[in-house]
Parts: C-alpha cells; structure tokens; sequence
C-alpha cells in the first residue's frame, strides 16, 4: 500500500511539491521564529557570561516594580560602596554605571539610528572589566573615551576624534583615545557602548557619588556564597546582593521573558499561516478524492475494505506532512535570518551569535507540520472511505452524505471533544479550546435540532459564493466569452471556490482587520492631541518611540529664557504599585502651576484648581483607575514606589483622558522626584508668548537643543501626530509583511485548485482549442477564473476584518473615546493585492492549460 | 521524394494565409469548401514500434458534399480527420482547406482557421456545461467576437428543433438534443466544412436519424461540406460518397450505398 501511495506522489510531483510548500511555510515561520529567539537567547546568554565574568558578587538596586523602571535615582553610593569594601572576605569592590545615553558627532548629528540604544559604561578596575581595547587604551581623564568597535565602524569613528555623549543630566564631549571589543567578541547586536571615567558618567547622568551597581570579587578562602550572605547582611532592603552566577542567570530570564513575547507575537503569524495552508490541504485532499472515486470504486469492488481506501488517503497525508514539515523546519533556518533581517530594517538589531537548532524546534515543528497535514486530510480520508463500489461502474457516482450519527457515534464523539479541550487547556493553549467548545456547542445544537426533526442531512446550499461569483463576474464580463466563461467556471463548484477563498480570506481579513484598528488608532490619537494639547510645542528625546530615554530635567529651566516662550510645563512618566496589586500603575508627573494652561482636563470630580491640591500629597485618578481601585475623593492609596519605599497620596480629582498622556494617577513632579526617585524628564510643553510666531521661536529652541541638549528635539502638534502616526505604520507594516506569508500560502491554494480543476476540465478545454479558442483566450479564461476566486477571497476577508475590527473596537474601546476610522485606500489596495494574487496564482495554471495536448484531451486520455 | 521538397516553395504565392483574411473581415463563403491531401503519413512512436495510423492518403472532398469514413477501429480514421481539420501535424505530406494550405500554417493560424473555417461535432463531451444551449450554440462566434447573425441562428435553431431548449444548461437536455446542439454550434459560423467523429455513437437509433438527418439538410440546404467518421453503417447510409479506411490506407471510395450493401461492403474488405 506505502508503495502504491509513493508512487502516486511521483506521478503527481507538482501537485505534491505545491501542496507541501503550504505546509511548509508555516512550519518555516515557526521554526524560524524559534531559531531566531533561541540565538538571540543564546547570544544574550552569552553576552551577560562575559559581562559577569571577574564578578564574585553583584550589587545592584532592588528592582521592585520590574526592570522597565529606568531613570530612577540609584540607592548605590559611596557610603553603600565604602560599607561594601569593608566586610572582611572582599578582595575588591568598585562601582560602576551602565546606562542608557545618545551619541553624536561634533555637528550634534546621531550617530545611532534607528531603534539601536547606546549605552554610557564607567571604567571598571582590569579584573571586572568586560571591554577589551582593539586599538588605543581606555580613558584615564574626563575628557576621555573609548567607544565599541561595531559603533566606530558605523559612524566611521578613529582615534583621535571628538564625539559628544548626552546623559539623562548632562552633556560632554570627548576625545576618542580607544576603540573597545566585547570580551568574548560577541556581537551586540547594534548596542553601542562609550565608555567614561566613573565621575564622568556620573555627571551625565546626574547623579554624582551614586552607581547602578557594585562589581565585588572575594579574597582567596572565601565563596562567592559566602560572601554574598555577609554583605547581604551589611546593606539595606532597596539593593539586591547576588553571586556573579546568579546575576548573569537572573539577566538571562529576564531577557528570556521580554523574548517570549517577541516568540509569541511571531508564533501567532506562523498559526495564521498554519491554518491557512491547513485549509489548502483540505481542499486539494478533497479534490482528489472527488477526482479519483471511480478508482475508489474500482478498487472496492477489487475486494479493497473500506479502511484501506482511508489509510491509503491518510498515508499519502502523512508522507505529504513530513515532507511539508522538513522542508519547513530547514527553510525556517532561512526565515530566522530572514526576521532578524526584518527586524534590522525596522530598527532592532539583535545580537546574533551562531544559529542555535535545538532540538525542540526540531520536534515541535515536525510534530506541528505532519499534525496539521494529517488533521486536514482526515475528512477526505473518510471521505474516501464512503465511496460505493458502484462508482467503478458509472460516471458521475456521488459519494453518499454521511448519514446521522447514532447515539454510541455522539457519545463518543463528545468524549472525545472533552478531551481534545482538556488536551489544549493543559498544553495552555485556552484560546484554541475556548474556540473549540464554541464550535462544539454550536454543531451539537444544530444537530440536536435535526435529531428532533428526524431530517435527512439536506445537502449543502451555498449562496454566498455564487452570489459573490456572479458579482465579480461582472467586471469581467465584458471581456466576452473568456470573462463569461471564467464566471462560471468559478462557482462551478462552490465548496471548493469557498476552501480556496477562505484561505485568502484568513489573511485578509487580519490584514483589514489590523489596518482598522491602526486607522482608528492614528485618528484617535490625533483627535487627542487636537482637543487637549494647547500649547506649541512638545520637546522629547529624538530618539523617537523610545519610552526609555527621557530629556534632561534642566531642559524646561533653560528653555524659559528662549523669547518668545511664555511657559514650559514638564512632565514625567514613572509607575507605582498600589498595595495588594501585582500590577504596576501608571503615574505621570506634572507641574501643577502650568500644566492646566497647556493640557485640557477632563474632569470628572475637580476642576483645574484641583492641581494645586496636589502638592505632596495629593493624586488625580483616572476615571476607570478610580473605578477598578475603588477609589474616591478623599480616599488614599499606598503606592510602591521604584525606590522600594511606600508612599501615601490621596485622591484629590478624577479625569478621563482620552490622549493618555495622564496615567492611572497624576501627582506632582515633587512628588515624583522625592518619593519615586524619578530624575528624568518624559517631555516639556512649550507655549509662545502672545505674538509669538513659530517661525521664530522653533529655530531659536532647536539651536538651544542643539548646543546644550542634543538628545533633545522640538515637535510642533503637527509634527508631533505624524511622528505617532508613523510609529503606527512601522509597527502596521511589520505586521503586514508577518502576514503576508499566509496571503502567500493561500496563493499555492488558488494554483492548487486552478491545477486540479483543469485536470477536470481536460476535455472541455480540448474542445474549445478544437473548435479555434486561442492559447490567449484559454490562458485569460484561467486567469479571470483565478481573479474571481481570489477577490471572493479578498472582499470575504475585507468585510470580515472591517467588521470584526469595529466591533472589537466600538464593544472595548468606545468608553475611552476610539475614534472609528475606515482606511478606504488601504482597503481599496487590499482588493487590488487580492486581484494581483489571482492574477500571479494564474500564472503556472494558466500556462498548462493553455499548453494542453488537444488530442489527447478530445479523444479522453 | 516529391514531399521532401520544401513545402514552403510549394505553397501557391496567390493564396492568402488565413489570418490575413479573417483580418480584413471578409465572411467566409461556403460554396468555397474544399478539402484535400495529398500523401499523407502519420507516424507514431519510432523505430520498431512505430505505427504507421496513415500511410499515404491522397483525397479531395469536394464541397456541398457529404462524405463518409468507415474502417475498423485503429485504421486511422480520427488521425486522418485531426489532421484535415489542423488539429494534428501529419509526419509527412499536405493538406489544403479551402485554398490554404494548412500544414504550413502555426498554432495561431491553425486556430484562427479552425475558428472561422472549421465546424466540429465530437461523439461526447460536446458541450460546455456551464453554458446554456443557445451560449454554447454561439461559442465559435463568442470566441471570435463576432456579431451573431439572428436570422441565421433563428433559422439553425429552428432547423435543429432545440428551440424551446435554449435556456437549458446540457445537464438538462438529453442525449440527442445536446447532440442537436452541438450540430447547431458546428454550422453557426457557417464553416468552409464541418468534421463529425462518430455523432451518433452515443445515441438511440431515433436520435441517430435525426442528427444524420440535420447533417444531410445542412449539406442540401445550407450548402455545407460534412465530413464524418463512422462506425455505423446505417449513419453512413446518409452521406453521398463513402470512404473505408485500413491500416492508415483507402482501401474503398465509392458511391454512398444502403446500410445493407454497406455492411456487406464491410464485411468484404475484412
Ligand atoms: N497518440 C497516439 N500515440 C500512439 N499511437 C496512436 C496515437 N493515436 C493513435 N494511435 C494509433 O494510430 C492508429 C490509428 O488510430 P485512430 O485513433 O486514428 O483509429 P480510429 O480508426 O479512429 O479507431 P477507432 O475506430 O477505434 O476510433 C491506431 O493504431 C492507434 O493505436
Ligand atoms: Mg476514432
């Protein structure tokens, strides 16, 4: 039987190598997106090896509220430095920083790009230092540095130059006198790294005497456990006190978890693609279980039982599977270079140290790919199994419907469909068995109902698709015959036309979907910042849609002295945790005496008097906040602070703000300094004096920038919403490409279909060659066909992601004021997409039919 | 080898190819049909297990004439109707349809005449199914993109009585009125000559009159020229001339007979 199945596949080389390569694209993305998040895993892993190396014990701040809190004040200084240095078993003990900070040439031009950080490291004494000069030496005075290799070759830097590096505080610039390598010659991705004296990184960051972490190494005799445990003892709760060991350990999970969003955001696109070519399986299984009946039959009435005609089926689906999931699972070598490629050119360069294949990928990716082949052939394979051995003996044999399941049938079934949802609730994947059950109760209420009624199984109607057909037909019906015929021949059989659709559908319908959802988004931040921002001018760090990196405080002090400014209003972002939460709550920061004149307020309970309560004390709720944390005027929260200290406000006015710019709670900007350490600016608002005029006082603020704050830009609100917007588009074309893969394996579906259907059509295509239809008409004909399945597939996909996205939208979203927005081009550029997929889905069918031997088909070979 | 000679340098300068006539809109006229060929060969396969379908066949179908070809099966009589019809290339010697030398012609011009020139009616798997009878009627037309001429359809449909049948898909008609279709189709561009594969093979002995009979009205009233390959000596019966083919040879030409004196025909030549 394997045999017969074998050989079968070798005649039918096209159609196996195209069904395949379904598969095998969503196994390529998924093992890919193993692959690529091993490495980086691996690489990192590898990276904080290095860096810990020399490191007996680390000390580093308490990370309380998690390690997304920067820009907090270091609880690490010298006094904590000096205690360090006098527990016995401490052989030496230095401090050191590394920090986020913005490099420039001396014209104040960026040397990183992109999303790439650079950070500001401290020289360490030899044995702690993780950075080897490959040219020069490492600075010695404060005007001083040596930069990475990777970035001086970027930026084209040489020893000798002058580079400037901005701090969150201060700004400096420097002679370069090293070029620095990575101790285990790792690549860090597009990191750059400037190294500094110790006093000089701590000017730039403004914080003199602190460090964010005390490097320790143990005299002979002692462990690095033990000397953990006895400092442990000597320093206060808000540092954490970890071997070498553990700390790189505990850097790696940290990552690890970051990681295991960017593996699932990709997972996802490789499930989509999955259950696309899952659908392309399906149709072509049933296609040629349909095409082949007469020999089902005629081995059936050859004395073939039923089962083998299914395991045959189910055997070619299984060959199908692992040849599908093995291409995949090398091609997703290809794909992991691919994405890190892909994530290069969108701004995140990641280290890439060796493909790392493990053997997980291995087996899931096999395990998924044949799994999935195997399941979407099952249903033809039963299929197969119904065929009468009458259908040997005459044309045109239906297969019979499977008649009502029994009762013994139902129960077993709905054991089995606890099962499966038992199965995916365990494995953790809920979604799919929430998804199951719902498909389940549905199908047992329509079959209840048709038990009740004692109905036959009617056969199957459909309408959508020859509606759809007849409609799309339209435009091409006036090319005549070939245009007519193509109409037809589309909705010939509509179940097959919809599985080949649907699977176009699926990602178009997530690409609409997605582009809905980012128009809604685009207009409803635009629409924000139209209502609340009042001011001029908005002054954030350049490195846009970087949230990590704020501006300098002193920033909106020397920015009133501009003329032309009549006000400056800072603002900061931080987080807070509120007792008994495991959540972090957003906490932006204002300047209660400006900031009302420049942002519009919402009030629910206050007003912009409200502000002035504030002071210390005093925090404004954000109305769902408010509701969720049950809190009211008057009522007090205890918060969390990063610095690992509690502090108590209380509610003195609740908002709604739909711009977002107000957190879960507003307090004061001295609040925020004081009690949660924050010592960075988010953004300034500026507001011109009356008769100001933009043209004057934006130059004026730019060339105070440039000279003392170069990590600094100024946006108007114009300039400020493209800047979202376009953060938006990144994001949106990152996803489409992501999709795209699936739009591309429902294109080997349309092929597939085109390819199985002429091989049904032979004859008739004969005949139309016979009496003077040309190759071009015959090729068109094909073409239009193709055209018109793909659009059923687009406006399906179309209607479905732009219904589907405002509903989600308008049931979620619409309390905190989503402005619905329809991005009619996109969607016009969807459709065109979809006609172009049939057009190039055409191409390979078209040519065969065209190129059909006449004879043969005329005289019913 | 007369047919060794460059056939190019054979082709009567005079006679314009195909497509240059289709092109200058010119209706083809149906008193022109004419068909011939002249030592035609058809090999299949090589070396010893070449067969030989047509091994030098030399014949000219005069037209408004109704001609039968009769022969057992493998003596070649679909090869020798593919190749008159340019539907198939013949190893060696020519054919000329209606003063165009066909052998000569490329797939496009080939087509083009087939189009135009040529009407067909096949034993099965005749019809488009996704058409109805009076699309399919017109499908030579619909694929040239020319304009139907009503009065002509009104009377073909008339002739072939399928009128009340023109909105059924061929799922919906029998066996003998998609056959009648199908006769229609052949006749409505008005066709220099129109070639039958065994029409009648799949149909009752009623239906059998009936289509031979629209055959032999098209040849006395609409001047058309009928070329048919048959098996049944009765279908035969209806044509003016009978031709019996073996072994890729003509081994009779001769008067159209009674389907008795046909059978007994048959018999005699083996
Ligand atoms: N494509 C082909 N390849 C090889 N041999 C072929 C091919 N087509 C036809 N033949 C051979 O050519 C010979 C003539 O075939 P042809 O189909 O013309 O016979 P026929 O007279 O139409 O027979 P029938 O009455 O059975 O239709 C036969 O011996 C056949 O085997
Ligand atoms: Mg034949």
């Amino acid at each position: 039987m394997l045999r017969l199945v074998l050989r079968g596949f070798l005649q039918r080389k096209l159609r196996v190598g195209l069904t395949a390569v379904a598969v095998a694209l969503g196994v390529a993305l998924m093992a890919g997106t193993y692959i690529l998040t091993d490495t980086i895993n691996n690489s990192f892993g590898a990276i904080f090896q290095t860096a810990s190396k020399g490191h007996d014990v680390v000390v580093t701040p308490k990370q309380t509220l998690g390690n997304e809190v920067l820009s907090q004040t270091s609880p690490i200084d010298e006094a904590m430095l000096a205690k360090v240095r006098a527990t016995p078993g401490v052989a030496q003990a230095s401090g050191s920083i590394f920090t986020p900070g913005t490099f420039l040439d001396t014209r104040g031009k960026r040397l990183t790009t992109g999303g790439a950080p650079a950070f500001i490291a401290s020289t360490v004494p030899p044995r702690f230092e993780s950075f080897k000069p490959v040219k020069g030496r490492f600075p010695r005075s404060s005007s001083e540095l040596a930069i990475d290799e990777a970035t001086a070759k970027r930026a084209n830097l040489h020893l000798g130059q002058q580079m400037i590096v901005a701090g969150s505080a201060a700004t400096g610039r420097y002679t370069i006198v090293g070029i620095t390598k990575f101790g285990g010659g790792e690549s860090f991705g597009g990191a750059g790294a400037a190294l500094l004296v110790p006093a000089e990184a701590q000017r730039l960051l403004g914080e003199p005497g602190h460090f964010d972490q005390i490097d320790v190494a143990a005299s002979p005799g002692i462990t690095a456990q033990q000397l953990r445990a006895r400092i442990r003892l000597e320093l206060p709760s808000n540092v954490d006190v970890r071997t070498g060991a553990q700390q790189a350990k505990k850097n790696t999970s940290d990552l690890e978890s970051n990681l295991s969003f960017l593996r699932t955001f990709l997972l996802v696109f490789a499930y989509v693609a999955l259950v696309v070519g899952a659908f392309i399986i399906f149709n072509t299984f049933s296609i040629t279980v349909a095409q082949r009946t007469r020999e089902f039959g005629l081995l059936r009435t050859l004395g073939g039982s039923r089962v083998q005609l299914m395991r045959s089926v189910l055997y070619e689906g299984l060959m199908l599977g692992v040849l599908g999931a093995v291409l995949g699972l090398f091609a997703g070598i290809g794909v992991a270079s691919a994405l890190n490629q892909l994530f290069k050119s969108f701004g995140a360069d990641l280290p890439n140290n060796g493909t790392v294949l493990q053997s997980r990928t291995i087996v899931v990716s096999l395990l998924v790919g044949i799994g999935v082949t195997v399941l979407a052939g099952l249903p033809p394979a039963l299929r197969a199994m119904r065929v009468p051995p009458l259908a040997a003996m005459r044309e045109g044999v239906q297969i019979p419907r499977r008649p009502l399941p029994t009762r013994k049938a139902l129960i077993v079934r709905f054991v089995l469909g606890v099962l499966a949802v038992g199965i995916l609730i365990a494995v953790g994947a809920s979604g799919a068995g929430i998804a199951l059950v719902i498909v389940l109760v549905l199908r047992a209420a329509r079959l209840v109902v048709r038990l009740r009624r004692g109905e036959e199984r009617p056969a199957r109607r459909y309408r959508v698709v020859p509606a759809l057909g007849h409609a799309i037909g339209s435009l091409v019906r006036w090319r005549g015959i070939t245009g007519r015929l193509a109409e037809e021949n589309s909705i010939r059989e509509p179940g097959r036309t919809m599985v080949t659709a649907a699977a176009l559908t699926v990602g178009l319908a997530l690409v609409a979907f997605v582009a809905v959802l980012a128009a809604g988004t685009k207009a409803t931040i635009n629409q924000a910042v139209t209502r609340s921002f009042a001011g001029n001018l908005i002054i954030e760090n350049s490195q846009s849609g970087n949230n990590e990196q704020g501006i300098p405080a002193a920033v909106a002090q020397r920015l009133r002295a501009v003329p032309g400014i009549a006000s400056v209003t800072p603002i900061a972002f931080t987080v807070g945790r509120a007792k008994g939460s495991s959540n972090n709550s957003s906490i932006t920061a204002i300047d209660p005496a400006t900031f009302s004149s420049v942002y519009r307020i919402e009030w629910k309970q206050g007003s912009n008097a409200t502000l002035g309560l504030l002071g210390d004390t005093g925090a404004v709720a954000t109305k769902g906040y408010a509701s969720s944390h049950h809190l009211r005027l008057g009522s007090t929260i205890t918060l969390l602070t990063p610095t690992d200290r509690h502090t108590t406000v209380k509610i003195v006015g609740i908002a709604s703000d739909n711009a977002r710019l107000l957190g879960d709670l507003t307090i004061s900007r001295s609040l925020a300094k004081s009690a949660f350490g924050q010592r960075e600016d988010a953004l300034d608002f500026v507001t011109y004096a009356r008769g100001a005029s933009n043209a004057q006082v934006q130059p004026a603020v730019d060339r105070l920038l440039a000279a003392a704050f170069p990590q600094a830009r100024s946006r108007t609100a114009t300039q400020f919403k493209a800047d979202q917007a376009g953060q938006i588009n990144t994001l949106l074309t990152l996803i489409y490409v992501l999709l795209a893969l699936s739009v591309i394996v429902s294109l080997f579906g349309i092929v597939n279909t085109l390819i199985l259907s002429i091989y049904e059509r032979t004859r008739e295509l004969g005949m139309m060659r016979a009496i003077g239809t040309s190759r071009r008409q015959i090729r068109q004909m094909i073409r239009y066909e193709s055209v018109i399945t793909a659009l059923i597939g687009g406006v399906l996909g179309l209607v479905i992601g732009v219904v589907g996205a405002v509903l989600v939208t308008s049931l979620t979203l619409s309390d905190s004021g989503f402005v619905q927005a329809i991005p009619v081009g996109t969607l016009a550029v969807l459709l065109v997409v979809a006609a172009l997929a049939g057009v190039i889905a055409a191409q390979l069918p078209a040519r065969r039919a065209a190129r059909l031997d006449m004879l043969r088909a005329i005289s019913g070979e | 080898m007369p047919y060794a000679m460059s056939q190019a340098d054979r082709r009567p300068a005079e006679v314009p190819l195909v497509s240059s006539r289709v092109a200058a809109g010119t209706e083809p006229r149906v008193s022109g049909g004419l068909v011939s060929s002249w030592e035609l060969r058809r090999r299949y396969g090589e070396g010893e297990a070449a067969v030989d379908a047509l091994d030098g066949i030399t014949v000219t179908f005069p037209a408004r004439r109704f001609a039968a070809i009769m022969g057992p099966s493998g003596s070649g009589k679909s090869t020798l109707m593919h190749i008159l019809a340019g539907l198939d290339q013949p190893t060696s010697g020519t054919v000329t349809l209606d003063g165009v030398e066909i052998t000569q012609l490329g797939d496009r011009e080939l087509t083009e005449l087939r189009r135009d020139h040529v009407g067909f009616i096949f034993q099965t798997f005749n019809l488009l199914p996704v058409l109805d009878a009076e699309e399919n009627i017109l499908l030579p037309l619909s694929i040239a993109g020319r304009r139907v001429d009503r009065d002509w359809f009104d009377t073909l449909v008339q002739t072939v009585g399928i009128a009340d049948r023109l909105s059924h898909r061929p799922a919906e008609l029998s066996g003998g009125q998609q056959q009648r279709v199908a006769v229609a189709r052949a006749l409505i561009s008005r066709p220099s000559v129109v070639f039958a594969d065994e029409p009648s093979g799949n149909l009752d002995s009623k239906s059998t009159d009936h289509v031979l009979g629209l055959l032999r009205q098209a040849v006395d009233e609409f001047e058309q020229t009928v070329v048919m390959v048959t098996h049944d000596a009765h279908a035969a019966s209806f044509a003016d001339r009978l031709l019996v083919l073996a072994d890729g040879r003509i081994v009779h030409d001769g008067e159209a007979v009674s389907t008795e004196q046909t059978l007994d025909l048959m018999k005699a030549l083996g």
